[in-house]
């Protein structure tokens, strides 16, 4: 794929996506701006094409057709809906996420999270609401200019939901590009200001939260919203 | 002969401490673990790469190497030997009939199991960080450099199972060692001499010697993978 001009106020541009496997069209012509600096909500039910769609905004799958420009990788960081732990401690494993932190810093995040008392024990034996948050701390740790979340707060519990939803906030009001997906509606009206609802690999609908889900002109959105 | 005379043997060989049997052990020990280690040190690396990337010629070295897994000790001795004979390829460098013939003959013996077992477990290893590793952008090297850190658990299985191979074998290194007294007898051509010459007795004494040997190494071993465990390399 190769880059496309982005718009001044677009931080990323996916253009005419195409995706298919075995036959089946999993994304089919998606486009797509991401405002700079905004939170954007990826929404549609499961098999929609979400998750999909934010792996090859990141660049981690390559589609067969279509186009994406946006920030380097090096200033793009993601989250993902089962957080990938290495073998190593808490702190070993921000580390690794992010090697420019000192011991400090790496001490100062986990303080943040709550987790000071877990340094050195082992990441994967975290639980994992904890490796979750550590996993969103190591990302955020980087400051990237934009941020993908895949569900970030599945299987969380109320604690661990607020928290995550609280650095998103920061992280936001610093200035960090945030795309993500989630099924709780209260939350994606909380923290979305645009909203891409997608259907079949398809994007059926491109709105502000605010009108979105108020006032959806699409009939699959309607369809959508009313079952959650 | 009696089935306890051999233990008998045993334990007064290691009790008495007699040096020609503990330069014997020292030896085995010390051809097998440099065989290890050299085999880890390329085969680590090697089953890393062939596990995350395709190159050319790639297919060609993973039936190589594991058509190396079947072959003979005899074989890969006598082709040592060739190599290393005064009219080798290689027989400018002096080294038949030395212990350093011997650890390189340990070390192609050994190297397509570290290759084929590092190669699988880099795989799986591969196969659950590889959106990670993309995330993060990291090279090359970078990667290979992270699966062998978070293998290092699974490596430990690796070394043994190279080290049960290279301590247990003869046929090489009798070949290419020449089974010398004193210079290049281990336990394995120790054991193959005394059955030879009839003192059975003995011959199994110092097989009871290599069980206890490679036991030692397996207590060893199993306290270290207990660090890895709390670190949740089981998980």
């Amino acid at each position: 794929m190769t880059s496309d001009q982005t718009s001044p106020q677009a931080i990323m541009k996916a253009s005419d996506l195409t995706l298919t496997r075995d036959g089946v069209r999993l994304l089919d012509s998606v486009s797509a701006e991401i405002r700079r600096g905004s939170i954007t909500m990826l929404l549609g039910h499961n098999g929609a094409g979400k998750t999909l769609l934010l792996n090859c905004l990141h660049g981690l799958i390559e589609c067969d057709s279509g186009t994406v420009s946006g920030p380097p990788l090096a200033q793009q960081k993601m989250v993902f809906q089962k957080p990938i732990i290495t073998r190593r401690t808490t702190a070993g494993h921000l580390r690794f996420l992010c090697p420019e932190l000192d011991d400090s810093s790496v001490n100062e995040w986990l303080c943040r999270a709550g987790m000071e008392s877990r340094v050195d024990a082992p990441a994967r034996m975290l639980s994992g609401g904890e490796q979750q948050k550590l996993a969103l701390i190591g990302a955020l740790a980087a400051a990237p200019d934009i941020l993908f979340l895949d569900e970030p707060t599945a299987h969380l519990d109320f604690a661990a939901t607020k928290f995550v939803e609280t650095m998103i906030g920061e992280a936001h009001g610093a200035g960090t590009t945030i795309v993500m997906t989630s099924h709780n509606r209260a939350q994606a009206e909380r923290l979305g200001e645009d909203v891409l609802l997608l259907d079949g690999g398809r994007i059926v609908e491109t709105a502000p939260a605010s009108r979105f889900f108020i006032a959806p002109e699409h009939p699959l959105a309607r369809q959508y919203l009313a079952h959650l | 002969m009696d089935i306890l005379t051999p233990f008998q043997i045993a334990v007064t060989m290691l009790a008495s401490g007699d040096p020609e049997l503990m330069a014997i052990i020292g030896l085995s020990l010390t051809v097998s673990l440099t065989a290890v280690v050299t085999s880890l040190v390329i085969g680590l690396p090697m089953g890393a790469l062939l596990a995350t990337y395709r190159f050319p010629g790639r297919t060609a070295l993973v039936v190589v190497s594991n058509t190396f897994l079947g072959m003979p000790p005899v074989v890969i001795g006598l082709l040592i030997y060739l190599l290393i004979s005064r009219s080798g390829p290689l027989g400018f460098m002096g080294i038949l009939y030395t212990p350093a013939a011997m650890m390189l003959a340990q070390t192609v013996l050994v190297l397509p199991i570290s290759i084929a077992l590092s190669r699988q477990t880099f795989e799986t290893l591969n196969g659950e960080y590889a959106p990670l590793f993309q995330s993060l952008g990291l090279g090359r090297f970078a990667r290979v450099k992270a699966l062998v850190f978070e293998a290092r658990a699974a490596m430990l299985t690796i070394a043994l199972a190279c080290f049960g191979r290279a301590i247990s074998e003869v046929g090489a290194v009798m070949i290419v060692g020449g089974n010398i007294r004193h210079s290049t007898r281990v336990m394995t051509t120790s054991i193959a001499l005394a059955t030879s010459m009839g003192e059975l007795a003995f011959a199994m004494a110092l097989g009871i010697v290599l069980l206890l040997v490679a036991l030692t190494i397996n207590i060893a071993s199993q306290l270290l993978r207990r660090s890895f465990r709390n670190l949740g390399h089981d998980l």
